[in-house]
């Protein structure tokens, strides 16, 4: 039996370390697929539209409650309003994944 | 023999008579509450006797309840920072709860808890309810600043009915997101099922045919695990980032 090399032992740790940082990295956050991303946008645009409409329908049945004869108005301003919602989730969702991919290429720019 | 896909989603009383009346409704034991106590018994059971023996080098079930702790406090620590892991007990019950109802659900004859929209919008309120109580408990009224982006004041009349939908969203889109996965998952999986039984029930040539959507079970099997780990991972990240907003305002900004 020939005794180690100390150049081939510093290598073998430094590849070890890299190894560690990489996995450390990566198991952080499984990636996303595209599917995955697809899903949720819908999910966030479709909800936002349920939820104005939802509010605006509310607001419209405790205006008829108390005399005031507003139905579709609120339905309408409120689903509008829920429209723009769905998008600005969408636009955050969007910028959420963006910083989790340049998180992920930044921690390993060996792959690139 | 006809096959119903959504059939395994109907919830059933398991005892006849009602366990208890609340405010004059019947309350049922179904097979939904005894899934969902298995899973919590089976969890906490596994967790708890996982790290009893307290071994310095883990075997195998205890680096699995290890394995899990660090992945979640890992997870809080990079979405909220320090401060939000006095919030861990919450978001690993909560992982480990959605992570094994899933996964109990896999088991063929099971029910699965989280493809009923009642459960998962229960846990999204909770989680959202958390997120309102520790912005007031932790900013008082400044946590109405949540709702007010910079912009200038005229554009504020329209933004700020714009961010409370956005805000309002958020348990919707928490909940339908896992309920919708693991329905479509479970739904797909008893399709194909359909197609062996009614193949081989055709008989002859058909038979062989049967074989492909046997095998494509198998493959679409091995997705729905995935699916079943990653909606509860989904799940717990988002309520780290929901709860992250609430410590931070406007940090991210």
């Amino acid at each position: 039996m020939t005794a180690p090399d100390p150049d081939r032992l510093t290598d073998l740790g430094k590849r070890l370390d890299e190894a560690q940082q990489r996995q450390a990295a990566g198991a952080k956050r499984p990636p996303p697929s595209q599917a995955g991303i697809a899903g949720r946008f819908a999910t966030e645009l479709v909800a936002a539209l349920v939820v104005g409409g939802g509010l605006g329908w509310c607001i419209d049945w405790l205006c008829g409650h108390f005399g005031f004869h507003t139905r579709p108005v609120f339905l309408i301003v409120f689903f509008v309003l829920g429209a723009a919602a769905g998008i600005r989730n969408v636009m955050r969702a969007a910028a959420e994944i963006n910083a989790e991919i340049a998180a992920k290429s930044a921690s390993k720019p060996e792959e690139k | 023999m006809a096959m119903n896909p959504m059939e395994q989603f109907a919830i059933k009383p398991l005892i006849a008579e009602p366990v208890l009346h609340i405010a004059g409704h019947p309350i049922y034991f179904t097979n939904q509450a005894l899934l969902m106590i298995i899973v919590a018994v089976v969890s906490s059971l596994f967790l708890s006797l996982a790290v009893k023996p307290n071994r310095l080098v883990p075997n195998r079930t205890q680096s699995m309840a290890e394995l899990s702790y660090e992945f979640v406090a890992n997870m809080i620590h990079s979405a909220t920072g320090e401060d939000g892991l006095k919030f861990f007990p919450f978001v690993f019950t909560l992982f480990i709860f959605v992570l094994c109802s899933n996964f109990f659900g896999m088991v063929p004859g099971s029910f699965t808890v989280t493809s009923q929209i009642a459960v998962t919008l229960a846990l999204a309120c909770l989680v959202i309810g958390l997120v309102i109580v520790t912005g007031f408990m932790k900013h008082g009224i400044g946590f109405l600043k949540l709702f007010v982006p910079h912009a200038p004041w005229y554009l504020l009349v329209l933004l700020i009915p714009i961010e409370v939908i956005s805000f309002l969203t958020r348990p919707i889109s928490l909940s339908v997101r896992l309920f919708a996965n693991m329905l479509a998952g479970h739904t797909m999986l008893a399709v194909f099922a359909g197609f062996v039984v009614s193949l081989g029930a055709a008989g002859g040539i058909y038979m062989g045919v049967a074989l492909a959507p046997l095998l494509l079970i198998v493959a679409i099997m091995l997705l729905e695990l995935l699916v079943a780990f990653l909606q509860a991972y989904v799940f717990a990240i988002l309520t780290c980032i929901y709860l992250n907003e609430a410590l931070h305002l406007h940090d991210h900004h």
